[in-house]
């Protein structure tokens, strides 16, 4: 309930706020927002589940995000970023639809 | 195909399993949990209003040049008014300082002759108007758009042709006018003109058309028109009225002997 609460009050903030992004970070912003979703998926279907702890979310939200933002940032580096990216993206969307499917089976039983 | 398999098995992250059936009580951390949720949310946010501000800025962007092509046009304008109002003067202080005797009007005429052949002065008369455009949908010289050669070959068939003046797009030839490719546009005069191109040729209605069609130029514009689709309409007129080329400069002037 926490969680979601937070999650909406920094949605209004970040609307309200409109925070600026340096502008060095703003190509893994939309990476990084894949690789929340992930940590959001996986946190949800853990909940359902009844294993949900919020340290466990907490690590794997910033590792998750960090570890994408920086896996694409090596790849800018040696010149492969976009191919990287695509990689992160691939994999992350199909944790993200094997664990909406799960939550879906969990909530509705089909 | 194990890599896959791996992430197929194990969407989720392993340790809520591990912690939860790890005995005794579950750690707890709640401010932290409110702090990463909040976090996500305006990481979210932050990133739909990135993508939204970014779009409208390349439109903003692509405005401000078009503003600023605009802005630039019009000073070439005033320029080319200031050059046609100082040339004005500068031929009334000539006619002022030759005064008013028989040499005088003999060079006067003789001035107003070359004038005329260099362009400097607005033409009217009968003659034939010329309307060639791209072939439609074409994106390149290969299939259909034409090319400064093109206007170019018509022009100089024009004047084989016995043309007396001629403007394209309302932009008088004197016969130092270059007209060129600059990018994708043609230029004449270093101005960039848009299709169709309108080319106004003074000079005899009736023997024009069929001069034209027997010269260099007319064999070209006959071979681009079968091989390339592009168009070119040729329309007789009663009255044209072409404006003076005000680009006219001294290039060769020498100190009057005394």
């Amino acid at each position: 309930m926490l969680a979601i609460l937070g999650l909406i009050l920094g949605i209004v903030l970040g609307l309200v706020l409109e925070p600026t992004l340096p502008g060095a970070l703003q190509p893994y912003l939309p990476i990084a927002i894949v690789a929340a979703l992930d940590a959001l998926f996986g946190g949800a279907r853990a909940w359902l589940e009844g294993t949900f702890t919020d340290k466990v979310f907490v690590v794997s939200f910033v590792s998750n995000v960090l570890i994408a933002a920086v896996i694409v940032w090596i790849g800018d580096q040696i010149g492969v970023g976009s191919q990287l990216s695509t990689g992160v993206v691939v994999v992350l969307g199909i944790r993200i639809f094997t664990n909406a499917a799960a939550i879906r089976r969990q909530l509705f039983h089909a | 195909m194990d890599l896959l398999n791996q992430v197929l098995a194990e969407p989720m992250d392993p340790d809520y399993r591990r912690v939860s059936a790890r005995p005794g009580p579950v750690p707890r951390s709640r401010l932290l949990l409110l702090v990463v949720a909040i976090g996500c949310g305006m990481l979210f946010a932050a990133g739909s209003v990135q993508s939204t501000r970014g779009a409208p800025a390349a439109a903003v962007e692509r405005q401000q040049l078009l503003d600023r092509i605009a802005a630039e046009e019009q000073r070439h304008d005033e320029l080319h008014a200031r050059i046609e109002q100082t040339a004005g003067e500068v031929g009334a202080l000539r006619d002022a300082a030759l005064g008013d005797d028989a040499q005088a009007r003999a060079l006067e005429r003789e001035i107003e002759a070359a004038a005329e052949q260099a362009a400097a002065r607005p033409v009217r008369g009968p003659g034939v108007v010329v309307v060639a455009d791209d072939a439609p949908g074409s994106s390149g010289p290969s299939d259909g758009r034409l090319i400064d050669l093109d206007l170019q070959q018509l022009v100089n068939g024009m004047w084989t042709a016995g043309a007396e003046a001629i403007a394209i797009n309302g932009h008088r030839l004197s016969p130092l006018t270059p007209i060129r490719n600059a990018g994708d546009a043609i230029t004449v005069d270093y101005r960039s003109l848009s299709p169709p191109y309108t080319v106004e040729v003074v000079g005899d209605p009736r023997t024009l058309p069929a001069r034209f069609a027997e010269s260099i130029g007319g064999r070209w514009w006959d071979h681009v028109r079968q091989n390339y689709g592009v168009s070119m309409t040729t329309t007789s007129s009663d009255e044209l009225e072409l404006p003076a080329d005000p680009t006219l400069r001294v290039r060769h002037a020498r100190a009057r002997e005394e």
